[in-house]
């Protein structure tokens, strides 16, 4: 009996855990695919996040910043590395990133850079103009990239009533009030 | 020695024989349309190189699909620079892509001629040449980023000697949308047939033969034109200029150009360089009621799932402006006394209409053409006398789709020339096309001299673009 209540217990304790996060589709009209949108819970009211410890990475690899389109929360230290045998540079033309460029680096070298401002900014490598990435510095931790089919999935947020935004390198965004009660669905269709 | 009405007639029905004969006709298919998009000519033609509305609509939009998105063009271009870029100018290179295939095409044409013409003393004289091949053209098109273009043709023709001729028959670059309203404010330059003609010009006729009373007819004559211009010569409409034009489409419905071009003259359809130090200018206005809008918009059209069809009505005025000063024509008078002449201002004016009703496409230009001739001593250049003549031009033609692989095209020609002792000149062309694969086109044309039975060609077409 004292096993069962116990298990009862860690059930009830875990569901919201386990089951909470928004999770959908997002409809990219014009794109060849509906990847590199970025999701994300614009405020959690009355809660602060600290910056991360770890740092984000973003390799540039055959030519192409990896991945395209990096999320991130603010404060967070980016590492840009070099994966090719050749120089590469890295650089933001936006204020809101600080206008940062870390100079231009061999293969296996690291260059860092701390966002500390909410923005969607362009990460570029003057040696290659073709390169183009974006950094999206984002007020919360809730938030995921869509793949290319669409889906996302957003772990671990707690139940309230929050706004769901959108971001996409190249459409215009959205956003919605979502309802978050355990595993809750939003779609969202984003255009030019 | 005078020249006889006989005389006149035979040398213009064989300088008409010629131009049919050897005259090299522009191709307008563009397969590398077809290759960047994933689709099929009949997307943009009816039978090629006759666009449909969306065709018309897809070239006056600087070749891409009205509305385009990333989704349609299915050959990703190379990217020259990222669009962050953009914000970055003039601290950096303003971004732009390139096809990622490079984007040629190819089309052959091959033609039996069977042609029966008059001799003086009535004698009829048959001729029946394979040309095989014809003329071959080479074409490049395509787009540079977001607001550039570029659409290039070089053409090989083969001589009746069994020479060649090559000519570079089109080399532009266009501006898209430059500034403003889309599809308002667009640019083109270089060597390229103008919007003037746009509807009528031979690169987007369904038939084999062009409209040479409006584009060959030659003013130049002792008392003003008497017919069509050989290659070497003739002042009339350029077929193709060189020139910077303006062009666009506002409110879906009205298209103007106007564009400013080196001067014809002497030099056959495309004029010279450096004739002389005057500029030509030209301008067209049209609307069009019904049927998809000259943009590609279809907002408030009910539009048939057959994409030839619609029903609609385009007119248009159009005109075309010029000094021949400095530009000496020899010319002789009925004795063969020798005369240089000038034709120190030029004037055309003309309307156009097209009208689409289901499967028939109606269309036709009539032109009004003034041309003040001096006639100058030919070795002091002191003027002789001016005279302004006037001369007349119109066709109408009928093109019915019968299904699509199969169409029909009649057109009647009628050219009233300046020297009023030169009957009109009057010429039927019928087709019949047959698309036997959707890049492969047979033709069977029929054009004839109305003026005498045993004058006419029947020409036998096979054309293909890869």
């Amino acid at each position: 009996m004292k096993r069962f209540l116990c298990g009862v217990l860690f059930a009830l304790a875990t569901v919201p855990l386990l089951a909470g996060g928004i999770h959908g589709k997002v409809a990219c009209a014009g794109q060849s695919d509906n990847g590199n949108a970025v999701v994300y819970v614009a405020k959690v009211p009355g809660k602060t996040f600290p910056p991360p410890k770890e740092h984000a990475t973003m390799d540039q690899s055959n030519r192409v910043f990896l991945p395209h389109v990096l999320p991130v929360l603010v404060g967070t230290t980016v590492d840009f590395t070099n994966s090719d045998p050749y120089l590469h540079n890295v650089f933001s033309p936006d204020a809101c990133a600080d206008k940062f460029n870390l100079g231009t680096f061999p293969k296996g070298e690291k260059r860092s850079h701390t966002f500390r401002k909410e923005c969607f900014a362009p990460v570029l490598c003057i040696v290659h103009p073709e390169m183009e990435a974006f950094l999206a510095v984002l007020p919360t931790p809730y938030f995921a990239v869509t793949k290319p089919d669409g889906s996302y999935d957003i772990p671990d947020v707690p139940d309230g009533s929050y706004t769901v935004k959108v971001w996409h390198p190249k459409l215009k965004g959205s956003e919605k009030s979502v309802s978050v009660h355990g595993a809750t669905q939003a779609d969202f269709q984003i255009a030019r | 020695m005078r020249m006889t009405m006989r005389d006149v007639r035979r040398d213009l029905f064989w300088l008409a024989v010629g131009l049919i004969l050897f005259g090299a006709r522009p191709a307008g298919a563009v397969p590398a349309f077809s290759r960047k998009y994933q689709t099929s000519c009949q997307t943009c033609h009816v039978i090629f190189p006759k666009l449909n509305p969306f065709g018309e609509a897809f070239r006056l939009n600087g070749y891409r699909m009205p509305a385009e998105t990333a989704e349609q063009v299915k050959q990703p271009p190379v990217s020259l620079g990222a669009e962050a870029y953009k914000r970055m100018w003039p601290g950096m290179v303003y971004p732009s892509d390139l096809p990622s295939n490079v984007p040629f095409a190819l089309n052959t044409k091959m033609e039996n001629i069977y042609s029966s013409s008059q001799e003086d003393f009535g004698h009829q004289v048959i001729h029946n040449d394979f040309q095989f091949p014809q003329e071959v053209n080479l074409f490049s098109a395509g787009t540079l980023g977001t607001t550039f273009g570029f659409f290039g043709e070089i053409t090989w023709a083969e001589r009746p000697d069994g020479g060649s001729d090559t000519e570079i028959e089109h080399a532009r670059l266009d501006v898209t949308s430059a500034f403003g309203p889309e599809h308002l404010v667009n640019f083109r330059i270089g060597k390229f047939a103008p919007n003037l003609y746009d509807g009528f010009q031979e690169m987007w006729l369904m038939t084999d033969n062009g409209v040479d009373t409006l584009f060959t007819y030659n003013p130049i004559g002792f008392r003003g034109g008497t017919g069509l211009a050989d290659s070497g010569g003739g002042v009339s409409l350029p077929a193709r200029a060189r020139s910077i034009e303006m062009y666009g489409v506002a409110a879906h419905r009205f298209f103007y150009t106007v564009g400013v071009d080196s001067p014809i003259g002497p030099g056959g359809p495309n004029g010279t360089f450096g004739a002389n130090s005057q500029k030509d200018l030209y301008a067209r206005l049209d609307y069009k009621i019904g049927g998809m809008g000259l943009d590609g918009d279809t907002g408030g059209v009910k539009l048939p799932p057959e994409n030839w069809r619609e029903e609609s009505l385009r007119v248009g005025i159009l005109g075309y402006t010029g000094n021949g000063k400095d530009v000496n024509f020899d010319i002789t008078d009925d004795s063969g006394n020798a005369f240089k002449m000038q034709d120190r201002r030029y004037n055309r004016y003309g309307v156009f209409a097209s009208w689409y009703l289901g499967d028939l496409n109606v269309f036709g230009v009539a032109l009004h053409g003034t041309d003040r001739l001096q006639l100058l001593d030919n070795e002091t250049l002191a003027q002789i006398s001016e005279t302004t003549r006037n001369y007349d031009a119109w066709f109408a033609q009928a093109d019915y789709v019968i299904k699509p692989p199969f169409q029909v095209s009649v057109r009647y020609e009628n050219l009233r020339v300046a020297d009023p002792t030169v009957p009109s000149i009057r010429t039927l062309n019928a087709n019949f096309s047959l698309l036997i694969r959707a890049n492969i086109k047979t033709m069977l044309e029929y054009h004839r001299d109305l003026r005498n039975s045993q004058n006419y060609t029947l020409a036998t077409v096979l054309r293909f673009a890869l």
